[in-house]
């Protein structure tokens, strides 16, 4: 008879997760700025500038 | 990794992702503010030209409205000299409409007048065709007589025809007897007188005209042809010298001879000797008459 592993230990969320959460967040943000950015070049024809 | 971190990751995450929603919506719903200030813009320009039109309309209005006040001030100071003119004009009429009244009362007694007038015109005229009738009524009578008139007027006519023409044969006749007697008394010397009528106008009882007269033609002996018994005188057919006219020859109160015409020419004439007492001779004396 094999033994059981042991329930006492306490899950631990690998830090991959936390990592990804926070590529997700980037991703957003980005996504968020090429948006704005393109935005702004379609209607006033620069981006950084005044038209 | 803390527990802290893992808490700040996920609020991050969470925020993160609830600002970049509130960003995309903002600015997919955010007006074009370019597009709108273009629009203004060329409001704004559209509007200024506008008001620029509007305004030089306003000045062609204005223009114009002084142009029409100055034409209407001008038609009004036609229009008051006209009235001036027309009230000249009323006053004129007026005065010839209070003369006019005049003449149609001095009419209306001249009608008055002509009224009467024409009654005793009237009375005239029934006088005057009474008169008429009288005097158609003697028209008639008369005209009865000239047509009895006429009727003996042309009795009358036919008789004097028929004596003008017994007139005409005894006129021709005394012609040809007057040119027979004067042919006749010629070569005595004498003509024929112009016969004048027995019955005088006067009616006093007259003696009748001798049916003779003298010639009284007195010439010269021109030349003398004893040989053949010619004699030449020194008047001719001017003087009224005819063929078988008698001329008698006389020297100093002498009875030479007798010449009797025989050619006659304007101023001298030819005859042949007859009862020559004595031959004559040049410058004898030779009269129709002794």
């Amino acid at each position: 008879m094999s033994p059981m592993p042991q329930r006492s230990a306490k899950i631990a969320v690998p830090s991959n997760l936390y990592t990804a959460i926070l590529a997700v967040a980037f991703g957003a943000v980005l996504a968020t700025a090429a948006f704005v950015a393109i935005q702004c070049y379609s209607q006033y024809g620069t981006i950084f500038g005044m038209p | 990794m803390s527990t802290l971190t893992k808490v700040l990751i996920v609020l991050l995450t969470v925020f993160s992702i609830f600002l970049c929603g509130i960003v995309v919506t903002y600015v997919a719903n955010a007006t074009n503010q370019k597009e709108r200030a273009d629009k203004l813009d060329r409001d704004w320009r559209a509007a200024r030209t506008a008001r620029e039109a509007a305004q030089n309309d306003l000045a062609a209005a204005k223009d114009q409205a002084d142009q029409m006040r100055r034409d209407i001030e001008a038609q009004m100071s036609g229009l008051k000299v006209t009235i001036s003119d027309l009230e000249a004009k009323l006053a004129s009429v007026q005065r010839e409409n209070t003369q006019m009244a005049q003449r149609v009362r001095d009419m209306g007694a001249s009608v008055q007048q002509a009224n009467e007038l024409q009654s005793s015109q009237m009375q005239l005229a029934q006088v005057a065709q009474q008169q008429v009738a009288a005097l158609e009524a003697d028209r008639t009578r008369l005209s009865k007589e000239l047509a009895e008139t006429d009727h003996a007027l042309m009795e009358k006519m036919a008789i004097v025809a028929q004596l003008e023409e017994k007139t005409r044969q005894l006129i021709e006749a005394n012609q040809d007897l007057e040119m027979r007697l004067s042919q006749y008394l010629r070569q005595y010397g004498k003509a024929a007188a112009t016969p004048a009528p027995v019955t005088q106008r006067t009616g006093l009882v007259q003696p009748a005209a001798p049916v003779a007269r003298d010639i009284n033609l007195n010439a010269r002996v021109t030349a003398v042809d004893i040989r053949n018994a010619l004699a030449e005188l020194s008047i001719g057919s001017a003087a009224g010298v005819r063929p078988d006219m008698r001329f008698h020859v006389t020297r100093d109160q002498q009875f030479v001879c007798d010449v009797r015409i025989l050619e006659v020419g304007p101023d001298q004439s030819v005859g042949i000797l007859e009862r020559i007492q004595v031959p004559p001779r040049i410058g004898d004396a030779a009269a129709t008459n002794l």
